[in-house]
């Protein structure tokens, strides 16, 4: 998956649990990873030390693609104190082709993207840790 | 349940929803609400034997506010002092456990109260803990998600699916703001078009500032009791007939596609609610909901079935849920234009059916108003919950 390198600091830096810190290295070595229930075959994400549905604790973890459509967005203009370097931003709601779905910030100009056109995960490498986002395919 | 203890609502009294006094500490604009909703029901402090309050604001300097305001009002509890909070279904649930220190026998008299005074605090200062509420705070907060992004994303998906336009949600904010006009509770009160609405910059895509809530201070207190205390005090009182929860298992978004239009937890509590009240829908006059948003209106009355798919802005427009039309829909003015102080919504929600039921709403009364459904939800945040009331005497 694509690394771009963002020459500014996070707005807010995500926290890793020793669990969840796989999915932080993966990002750092160009992947985009989460877990599948090894008992109900439950693909989830966030990653998840516990299946949500049959809560075994049997998780494996699995790359994706990073391809799959827009499902809903939004541009955001009054954000909170955090973000104010940021406005306006867009960020969405993207179904993978795998089957799950997650929130991202969505890098979408000039080129906008509309609901159910295809996106790209790219990994996002700011000065002080990694975050992801969506772009056209 | 013992017949003798079945909880009623037998006063209450609430400051006008907006921006509370600043020269006067919480606790002293709070003591005067809870003595004159007590005064009303013709109690004394000493019959009230709990006092559960919606958990105050990051805003409140005062913390332990509950058992500190116990101390203020001298209270004397054997019931309990409480704090309570979930979002948006706060006021419910001190609501509930109120209504449950009753009915289990554990105090003749408990309050439902809080207050919010958080008007002095800037917007993007309170949203720094919201968007820590506002989803996961690890992998999805660091997107930068407001509370009030998550319903845009909710608006976006609904008009592009039903072809609805931010004029028709606009019109939802308009119908509200005909209400607010008439409750002198109602922090907005001028006059609306559609056009202004149309015409405010935007907030979070596809939603402007008037599909949004504004800052709102309150102050509120329900004065719940048994039906046998409220017979002997020859007073009207709202009852509850039917009840209902549900929470659908996600936070915002699950780990895979689903209708975020849905909102199936508050079609799930509603149904609940009104099958517990023995009563179907259609015998509903008068609904008061939890909408933060004029697409949360619009995505709540379908979910619950007093509008068709993808006619819920539309009825608005219509006219259907107006006083005066088919079902008639947050006649308070709603989270819009009566105001949003978000713990205590629930609970100005439930005084609003007091006042419809009891028929002592004045100009903006639902006429032969008999059967009154509440719903405070948190959309997909998640988590519903539902009362069917009506008035006794
Ligand atoms: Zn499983």
């Amino acid at each position: 998956m694509e690394i771009i390198k963002v020459p500014k600091r996070l707005s807010i830096v995500p926290e890793y649990s020793a669990f969840s810190d796989t999915f932080r290295q993966g990002l750092a070595a160009g992947k985009f990873m989460t877990t599948t229930c090894s008992s109900c075959g439950n693909m989830t994400f966030p990653p998840k030390q516990h299946c949500s549905d049959c809560w075994s604790a049997e998780m494996e973890w699995t790359e994706l693609s990073g391809n799959g459509i827009l499902y809903a967005r939004t541009t955001i203009h009054a954000a909170a104190t955090q973000f104010h370097g940021e406005v306006p931003f867009s960020v969405g709601i993207v179904d993978l082709e795998e089957g799950v779905r997650l929130v991202t910030g969505l890098l979408d100009d000039p080129v906008r993207i509309n609901n159910d056109a295809a996106i790209r995960l790219v990994i996002l490498s700011y000065e002080d840790g990694l975050l992801f986002a969506a772009r056209p395919a | 349940m013992n017949n003798d203890r079945k909880p009623v609502v037998i006063s209450y009294a609430a400051s006008k929803v907006g921006k509370l006094d600043q020269t006067r500490f919480e606790h002293e604009i709070l003591a005067d609400v809870v003595i004159d909703a007590v005064g009303t029901a013709g109690l004394d402090k000493t019959d009230i034997g709990s006092a559960v309050f919606t958990a105050p604001t990051p805003a409140t300097r005062q913390r332990a506010f509950a058992t500190f305001m116990a101390s203020r009002l001298g209270l004397h509890c054997q019931g309990q002092i409480a704090e309570v909070s979930n979002l948006g279904i706060t006021g419910g649930l001190a609501f509930e456990q109120a209504c449950a220190d009753v009915a289990g026998g554990r105090a003749r008299v408990a309050l439902a109260l809080g207050i919010e005074y958080s008007s002095a605090v800037d917007a993007a200062t309170m949203m720094e803990q919201g968007i820590r509420a506002a989803g996961d705070v690890n992998f999805q907060t660091p997107f930068g998600l407001t509370p009030i992004a998550w319903y845009a994303l909710d608006a976006d998906r609904y008009l592009y699916e039903t072809g609805t336009t931010r004029r028709d949600l606009a019109a939802i904010a308009v119908k509200n703001r005909q209400h607010a006009m008439l409750n002198p509770l109602a922090q907005f009160q001028t006059p609306l078009t559609v056009a202004d609405v149309l015409e405010q910059p935007t907030i979070v895509e596809p939603l402007g500032r008037y599909d949004v809530p504004a800052r709102s201070d309150g102050a509120i207190c329900l004065v719940v009791t048994s039906e046998v205390v409220a017979r002997g005090l020859g007073k009207p009182f709202l009852r509850v007939l039917g009840r209902g929860f549900s929470h659908d298992g996600r936070h915002q978004v699950g780990s895979s596609p689903h209708d975020i239009t849905d909102f199936p937890a508050a079609r799930q509590a509603t149904a609940t609610a009104l099958e517990d009240a023995a009563v179907s829908l259609e015998q509903v006059d008068v609904a008061e909901l939890y909408a933060p948003c004029t697409i949360t209106e619009a995505l709540v009355v379908e979910a619950i079935g007093l509008a068709e798919k993808g006619r819920g802005a539309l009825a608005a427009g219509a006219g259907e849920t107006a006083i005066g039309g088919r079902i008639p829909v947050c006649t308070s003015g709603g989270c819009l234009s009566r105001g949003h102080p978000p713990g205590l919504t629930a609970l100005y929600g439930i005084a609003e059916l007091f006042d419809q039921l009891l028929h002592r709403a004045g100009k903006r009364q639902v006429a032969g108003a008999g059967l009154g459904l509440h719903l405070c939800e948190l959309g997909n945040y998640n988590a519903a919950l539902a009362h069917v009331m009506d008035a006794g005497n």
